[in-house]
């Protein structure tokens, strides 16, 4: 079993109080929000070392742009971990192209969501679930690939056996129609 | 599945929703990142699909962080006393020259004239281009004093070199100037400004050529 998520308007408070420079406050963010980011970022990158580089780019970031969090416009979690996928993913492609793909299409697929999720699951994160349920299962996996473990198209399309335009059409309508049902 | 195009405004809203998923390759996603900047509809797109999707975040187990990790991040934003080594950017600065560029930084210790003081200039012999760094006690402020702003698609970054440390980037150069809490850096630190894509390195390290250093 995993920590409970830290509470969302602790997160928000805290990034706050970084914006104003709050050293204190900022030790408590590494603390509350770190090991989530890291699972973020291990996930994407593969590697402790990778990952924990990249947790130090992300926390130097959070310091210095916490001032750009708008608490009105969503949870400071995901405004962090929306910042943390970014970063492994721009260093993921920044890497050379075969090592990347070769990488990605080589670690073992790991999309399918926790048990422990899936009992939690409620609200939003159900929603999300019935929606990605509505697709045809390879679909599903292609999204959920893409997003967790930061595979390209070029990965995914390795992944899946197809070709690279095929898969950019499966994705692309795959989306739209994650969208439909999410936003009813 | 239906093969007809889809209407602009879904491929608009499908291309958000590939730079949230983080399919698209470097280049793209460098151009995704561009209309985000310049695009606040677009960025709106991007920023509903990160909302969209965030509920699979439940799935990502955390994971322990060693305690380096923390040491590592205190000693970069929040330094203390300089180390007297130097051996380390002057090896990195090495780079630099022999792309060609000749360096040279001035320490002026002018009396507080704006704001603070003036703490280094960061110019290049054979470019026009001047940015002044000044420290009023708890801020570094950088100021364009001469020649033109990176050209579009591209920024200047600005970066900090401890002695036998890594470039640590302090922000984006852009037309205002860069204003960031940070300790003044003691003497023997450098201040350098790379070339870097638009929205800073990808990689959190200086990736494009480093155009101006000053040593403090």
């Amino acid at each position: 079993m995993t920590a409970p998520l830290p509470d969302r308007t602790e997160i928000c408070l805290l990034l706050e109080r970084v914006s104003q420079q709050d050293k204190l406050a900022f030790r408590a963010l590494y603390d509350a929000a770190g090991p989530k980011l890291m699972g973020v970022l291990l996930r994407i990158l593969g590697t402790r070392s990778e990952a924990e580089d990249a947790l130090q780019e992300v926390f130097t970031r959070v310091w210095l742009r916490a001032g750009r969090f708008d608490p009105t416009r969503g949870a400071g979690m995901t405004w962090l971990i929306a910042l943390s996928r970014n970063h492994a993913i721009d260093r993921l492609r920044a890497r050379k192209p075969e090592q990347s793909d070769d990488e990605a299409a080589s670690r073992i697929p790991d999309t399918a969501p926790r048990a422990e999720t899936r009992l939690i699951a409620k609200g939003e994160a159900r929603r999300v679930s019935e929606c990605f349920d509505s697709l045809e299962p390879q679909r599903a996996d292609a999204v959920r690939g893409a997003y967790l473990d930061g595979l390209s198209y070029d990965a995914l399309a390795a992944r899946h056996n197809i070709p690279l335009n095929t898969m950019r059409t499966w994705l692309r309508r795959s989306l739209l129609k994650l969208r439909e049902c999410l936003d009813q | 599945m239906t093969d007809a195009p889809l209407t602009p405004f879904d491929d608009r809203d499908a291309l958000a929703a590939e730079y949230v998923l983080g399919v698209l390759d470097l280049a793209e996603r460098a151009a995704a990142e561009a209309q985000i900047k310049s695009d606040p509809e677009f960025a709106a797109l991007v920023h509903r699909w990160e909302q969209r999707l965030a509920p699979l975040n439940d799935d990502i187990a955390p994971e322990p962080v060693p305690p380096a990790v923390w040491t590592r991040i205190d000693a970069r934003l929040f330094p203390k006393a300089a180390p007297p080594a130097r051996k380390s950017w002057r090896l990195w600065l090495a780079g630099a020259v022999t792309a060609g560029i000749v360096v040279f930084g001035i320490l002026t210790l002018m009396p507080p004239t704006a704001r603070g003081t003036v703490i280094a200039s960061l110019g290049a012999a054979e470019s026009t281009l001047i940015y002044e760094a000044r420290h009023d006690g708890t801020h570094l402020l950088v100021t364009r004093v001469a020649g033109s702003p990176a050209p579009e698609g591209q920024t200047h970054e600005l970066w900090v070199i401890a002695p036998g440390a890594a470039p640590v980037s302090l922000g984006l150069l852009g037309v205002d100037p860069l204003d960031v809490e940070y300790p003044r850096p003691p003497a023997g630190w450098v201040l350098a400004v790379s070339v870097e894509p638009a929205g800073g390195s990808p990689t959190g390290a200086p990736t494009g050529p480093v155009i101006l250093t000053a040593e403090l």
